[in-house]
């Protein structure tokens, strides 16, 4: 994995095409679905997608290869959303709680369990996805990374420029105020 | 394994909401007695048994949640990517180009600066013209290629501001 990271800063130092486009292709879904995660928009978000591997592109000499490329990424993108959102007004990722025509998340399709099963995962998932919308920003953010991109609590510290105890506790928080729509879910 | 995964916590005062925060942080983190300080609290504690019921769904749920980008969204991407990268380089050869230029005129310049100094002087002394004023004609003969060269590349920039919006966007 430090190989191939370190193949990477090399490619990036050298502005490659080719490894970029293999970049944007390996990691389009992790990084559209943490930026959907981190604006609840999917237009913004996949606005912010092409941005962040422009400034990939232009600050790739930046990358060292000792990190692993997606906490990299994942900061990159986070650095972009947080300047957009200063410049729009001074403010942090709860402005981004305002859900008001938000675009639903995507929801995938029922797996191979029985077809009632599948039905009341999709309804949790449905729960899940709507509590996701209206908890903070910054919880979403914790929340994602922890559980679907599977990161260390360090890693999550790296990327959202948050001290430990508040990346705790930002998870904690997070699965507390979602509670109501996994019991919603079970009604 | 790391042993402070949850004790530096303030939380860790109440085994209620201790059993809680591990519960929530699930992770490879957690040290073996803590997860099993964690088994014998759930065995004994309905409530965070349910709060662990509870959380587990959720966790289940978040990971069950996918999000696909569009193949269009990729090649866009790839193609300004790529567009971008191109304009990067050039903007970089010519960088290159301007600073080479820029040496060869220094040195140019060193050279032929005495030379034509002496060429001011003789000419001064052969029309007997006071020594201030072939030294400003030096000053200005010397000067004007350059002075020359800069107003033509701001008028260039300012034609192109107006003509295309802004001058970065033209190349």
């Amino acid at each position: 994995m430090a190989d191939e990271n370190t193949e990477i800063a090399r490619g990036l130092r050298r502005r490659d095409p080719d490894l970029l486009d293999y970049l944007i292709e390996k990691y389009q879904h992790r990084l559209l679905r943490y930026l959907l995660y981190l604006t609840g928009r999917r237009e913004m978000a996949e606005d912010f997608f092409q941005e962040t591997w422009i400034r990939v592109l232009e600050r790739g000499s930046q990358y060292d290869g000792r990190h692993e490329f997606s906490t990299w990424l994942f900061t990159i993108a986070r650095n972009l959303v947080i300047d957009d959102l200063r410049r729009k007004r001074p403010a942090s990722l709860d402005s981004l709680l305002d859900v008001d025509g938000a675009a639903p998340f995507d929801l995938p399709a029922t797996g191979q369990p029985s077809a009632f099963d599948a039905t009341v995962q999709r309804e949790q998932n449905e729960q899940i996805s709507a509590g996701m919308q209206h908890i903070s920003a910054e919880y979403r953010e914790s929340l994602l990374l922890r559980f679907q991109e599977g990161m260390s609590l360090e890693e999550i510290a790296t990327v959202t420029g948050a001290p430990l105890g508040t990346v705790k506790s930002r998870i904690y928080r997070g699965l507390t105020a979602l509670e109501p729509w996994v019991k919603g879910a079970r009604l | 394994m790391n042993p402070d995964f949850i004790n530096n916590d303030a939380m860790n005062s109440d085994p209620h909401q201790r059993a809680r925060l591990l519960i929530s942080l699930s992770g490879p983190e957690a040290s073996n007695p803590e997860r099993s300080w964690l088994a014998a609290h759930l065995e004994s504690c309905p409530s965070c048994r349910e709060f662990a019921d509870s959380t587990g769904q959720t966790i289940r749920s978040l990971r069950g949640l996918s999000i696909t980008a569009g193949a269009r969204l990729v090649s866009t991407t790839q193609l300004r990517v790529r567009q971008r990268s191109l304009d990067l380089q050039r903007r970089q050869e010519r960088f290159w180009m301007i600073c080479t230029c820029c040496a060869a005129v220094t040195f140019c310049s060193a050279i032929t600066a005495a030379v034509l100094w002496r060429g001011c002087a003789w000419m001064g002394q052969q029309a007997r013209l006071p020594a201030p004023l072939w030294e400003g004609g030096f000053l200005v003969i010397y000067l004007m290629p350059a002075v020359l060269v800069g107003i033509l590349l701001l008028a260039r920039g300012t034609f192109l501001a107006d003509y295309n919006g802004s001058y970065q966007d033209w190349s």
